[in-house]
């Protein structure tokens, strides 16, 4: 019984060559997840005008996940490992600093928009999807980010 | 191959030779044209989608033709990026990827954009039907665009 399906193997689909396309599918990903995330915040922003209903403060960590995104993706693995020719503007180090604070954005973003969700919205007795909304807003645009960062791979750049 | 045949009072001497190539491309040309035309036709079919959604007289709405500004700014990351990594030979880079990015983003927005417009009521959830039919239509119309025309070899920027 243990190990049946050890030489179980899905069937084979040789027409596409998935290791030169998957730099391009994994930025499709990230572009769905990303502007997803958006168009759910523009949408809580559409159908619940009023402060009350949403307050217009709880932009600020879709903005920050967004501008974590591009933090986080602005620097390359090789330039964070020292192994690239140019060092650009920041060198190693600074570029280590830049994803570190890039991360740290995208985390306090996300935990700030699970903190709203729930003590705005859950605690008090209103209409809980604008929290949803800002809560999966910053998810998407987080597993975007990490799909953006860590789906791609460099060796294809060479 | 092609060959030359000729009737009348012409240079007999050619008779039979092999045709230079830049006219033997008889059978690409018909093929292109034949994609061409199929293109058209299905770009029109998209178009005809997203006007349905805004001209019937049950929706009479014309807020959905924002769409077409998604269309029309689709295509430019892709040749942004084109442009840039014109001399290298990688498979792929950053900025290609960038672009996919951006690409995506643009069609997942026209597609939202029906969406919300009908959540507020400001167009029916029918109209709404028909112009994400249409944008789905045009979208692969644009990309079978660049499937049936970018397989050029070599990409001369002499032709824009």
């Amino acid at each position: 019984m243990a190990g049946f399906l050890d030489n179980f193997r899905w069937p084979e689909c040789e027409c596409i060559d998935w290791s030169e396309r998957r730099n391009a599918v994994a930025s499709v990903v990230a572009g769905i997840l990303f502007f997803t995330g958006w168009w759910i915040m523009i949408d809580a922003a559409v159908v619940y005008p009023k402060p009350e209903q949403l307050n217009h403060a709880f932009h600020t960590c879709g903005v920050f996940s967004t501008l974590a995104f591009f933090m986080i993706n602005a620097v390359s693995n090789a330039q964070v490992r020292g192994d690239s020719y140019e060092s650009g503007c920041l060198g190693r180090t600074g570029a280590r600093v830049w994803l570190f604070i890039g991360f740290m954005l995208m985390f306090g973003s996300l935990i700030a928009s699970m903190w709203i969700l729930f003590g705005a919205y859950v605690t008090q007795n209103i209409d809980v999807y604008p929290g949803l909304a800002v809560f999966f807003q910053n998810a998407l645009i987080f597993f975007s980010t990490l799909i953006y960062k860590f789906g791609r791979t460099e060796e294809l750049w060479t | 191959m092609q060959y030359v045949f000729l009737y009348g009072a012409v240079d007999k001497r050619v008779q039979g030779t092999p045709l230079p190539l830049c006219l033997q491309r008889d059978e690409e040309g018909k093929r292109l044209l034949e994609a061409l035309v199929a293109l058209s036709f299905s770009g029109a079919i998209g178009l005809t989608f997203l006007m349905l959604g805004c001209a019937l007289e049950d929706y009479g709405v014309y807020w959905p033709l924002f769409v077409l500004i998604f269309h029309a700014v689709s295509p430019i990351p892709h040749f942004i990026a084109k442009r840039v990594t014109y001399d290298s030979d990688a498979a792929s880079s950053a900025c290609r990827e960038l672009a996919y990015f951006f690409t995506t983003g643009i069609v997942v927005s026209a597609f939202g954009f029906p969406v919300i417009l009908a959540r507020v009521a400001v167009i029916k959830w029918g109209a709404c039907g028909l112009v994400l039919a249409g944008n789905a239509v045009i979208f692969l119309t644009i990309q079978g665009f660049f499937l049936v025309f970018g397989r050029e070899d070599d990409f001369g920027w002499d032709r824009w």
